[in-house]
């Protein structure tokens, strides 16, 4: 097998895993702070998307060219609008259906997903087609053999890698990020300690969904290329990842995400016939491992759990 | 009525989905004193505490602090009033380390000079904290979960400190050794609202106290004449 080869699959599996990550980092911090299971959660990044996409439209009318502002502009546009999507859901969704059986709250989500789904469709100018995403960052490559590693590639992984780390830190090592943890662990006694209960759930999910968005547009950039039924695939797939790695845990789905892209990456790469099974190989590792371990494959380690 | 300072409760209703628990119950702890409330398992006590931190809402009645109605206050809102709680059953952040617990418990305070402080004079107390600040609360023994859970009450330097059946799963020397903390975080000046089982250890420490009795308040008064109380004795001794 070829070097070449080998690389073109190694950096693919890499982005996929650290797109799959992120979006199943928002699975677990929704699923840690108020035990719930957001099904709508692949739609918000789709819908992040489209918004990070008309921010370029309008950029572009406006004559702005330079390419990092437009980026930085898709980029701060979707996350934050995103951001805001993620408050609105808790605030009049996900919160007063505090104390109802979860599975409510799951068809809820489900149905929200559906209508953020089908709303794109068919509001969006020519919404069920496909639509290019703009190919506006740098794709100069370096070269080694007949392996070539393109620039884009190597900015859209530090940009992610960087948004998990300041996660990480985030939940970690700050003052709110302890909140987070108390929040999950005891709602009640957090409260009692003089936590704004409130706050946190709309902070988590405004954060929870900013980082899919974020998923979603590095998703558009790497592949150029988005639809609205791309949140469904995604959603399904981050859910997986934070399921293998434990629900609620922070490591676990960042684990599993790069798990879950590598079994795509195997089975893209090693299955001769076509690289369309990729998925169902993938899918089917996972349900095996869930069958063997199934709570995930972390145990519940302290102070992962957020 | 609103210019009497402490905790008011007046005629307090409340319970949960599926039944009352307190009837029209009053109560007042003096800024300074230790009031204790004394009960048997599930007289209300605990539920008593939830409605005065506003996470059972009272159904009817009134809840003052120092002549702020908190009735209908939110938690967080309650606990900056000056209140803090060390809940029943300690409830520690198992997955949190002792610090973080102790950081927690002062959540309300945002300067980290004072929290410093205040975190050395908790060490100070229990210097066996000290020796475990990086250690999760989780795999610490119960007697050291309850320092935790003291520390982090004392954390944010409140006015008034709720106590609820803090001797609960304790040896009877660190039972004693605890009475003797609850004396001196009073002596320090701090209000303090214990609620409790251990009639004697109790009384020989609070200032006042009421007796709850199937949600209801059966007997009031000073820990001398509780001591005497025919209703206590019935209720207790009995
Ligand atoms: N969350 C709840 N939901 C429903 N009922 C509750 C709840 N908490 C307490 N109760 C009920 O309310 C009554 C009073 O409980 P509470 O915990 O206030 O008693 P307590 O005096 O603190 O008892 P203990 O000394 O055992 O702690 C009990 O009958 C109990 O079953
Ligand atoms: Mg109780």
């Amino acid at each position: 097998m070829d070097i070449g080869f080998i690389g073109q699959h190694l950096v693919n599996g890499l982005m996929q895993g650290m797109i799959y990550s992120l979006v199943a980092v928002g699975f677990t911090l929704f699923f840690g702070v108020l035990d719930v299971i957001k099904f709508s959660h692949g739609d918000v990044l789709m819908v992040g998307v489209f918004a990070g996409l008309t921010a370029f439209f309008g950029l572009d009318a406006l004559g702005i060219e330079n390419p990092y502002i437009l980026v930085i502009a898709i980029i701060l546009f979707s996350t934050a609008l995103m951001a805001l999507l993620g408050i609105v859901i808790a605030k009049i969704l996900i919160l007063p259906l505090k104390g109802a059986p979860p599975l409510n709250i799951l068809l809820i989500t489900l149905m929200l997903g559906t209508l953020l789904r089908e709303s794109v469709r068919l509001f969006y100018p020519n919404g069920s087609n496909s639509k290019a995403f703009p190919a506006i960052l740098p794709t100069d490559s370096f070269t080694w053999g007949n392996f070539s590693l393109r620039l884009d590639s190597v900015m859209l992984f530090v940009a992610g890698a960087a948004v998990i780390v300041g996660t990480y830190t985030l939940i970690n090592r700050t003052r709110l990020g302890l909140a987070i943890r108390a929040v999950a662990q005891d709602e009640e006694t957090a409260r009692t300690m003089g936590i704004n209960f409130g706050f946190i759930v709309l902070f988590t999910f405004a954060l929870g969904s900013a980082i899919a968005a974020f998923a979603g547009v590095m998703n558009g950039f790497y592949y150029n290329e988005i639809n609205f039924s791309m949140g469904l695939l995604l959603g399904a797939v981050g859910f997986s990842a934070a399921i293998i790695g434990g629900l609620g845990n922070l490591y676990g789905a960042i684990l599993g995400g790069f798990l879950f892209a590598g079994l795509q990456t195997l089975a893209a790469a090693a299955l001769p016939f076509s690289s369309s099974y990729k998925d169902v190989f993938a899918f089917a590792v996972v349900i095996a491992l869930m069958a063997w371990r199934p709570t995930g494959l972390i145990a519940e380690k302290a102070y992962a759990r957020v | 009525m609103t210019n009497r300072t402490g905790l008011i409760v007046e005629n307090a209703t409340t319970g949960y989905d599926s039944a009352d628990v307190l009837y029209g119950v009053s109560l007042n702890a003096e800024p300074g004193k230790i009031t204790c409330l004394l009960g048997s398992n599930g007289a209300g006590k605990s539920t008593l505490v939830r409605l005065i931190l506003g996470l059972t809402p009272a159904r009817l009645g009134r809840v003052s602090f120092n002549g702020r109605d908190i009735t209908r206050m939110q938690t967080h809102k309650v606990i900056s009033e000056g209140i803090a709680c060390i809940p029943e059953g300690r409830m520690v952040f198992s997955k949190c380390t002792v610090e973080e617990n102790l950081l927690l418990g002062g959540y309300g305070e945002k300067d980290d000079a004072l929290l410093t402080k205040r975190m050395k004079t908790v060490y100070d107390l229990f210097p066996r904290l000290a020796e475990r600040k990086q250690q999760l609360a989780g795999t610490m023994s119960g007697g050291e979960q309850a320092m935790v859970s003291i520390g982090r009450g004392l954390m944010s330097e409140p006015s008034l400190l709720i106590i609820d059946e803090p001797s609960l799963g304790l040896s009877p020397l660190l039972v004693k050794e605890n009475f003797k903390i609850i004396k001196e975080i009073n002596e320090r000046g701090i209000s303090i609202l214990l609620i409790e089982q251990n009639v004697r250890q109790t009384l020989a420490i609070a200032h006042y106290g009421y007796v709850l009795t199937q949600g209801k308040v059966v007997a009031a008064g000073t820990a001398q004449e509780l001591l005497k109380d025919e209703t206590m004795h019935a209720a207790y001794f009995g």
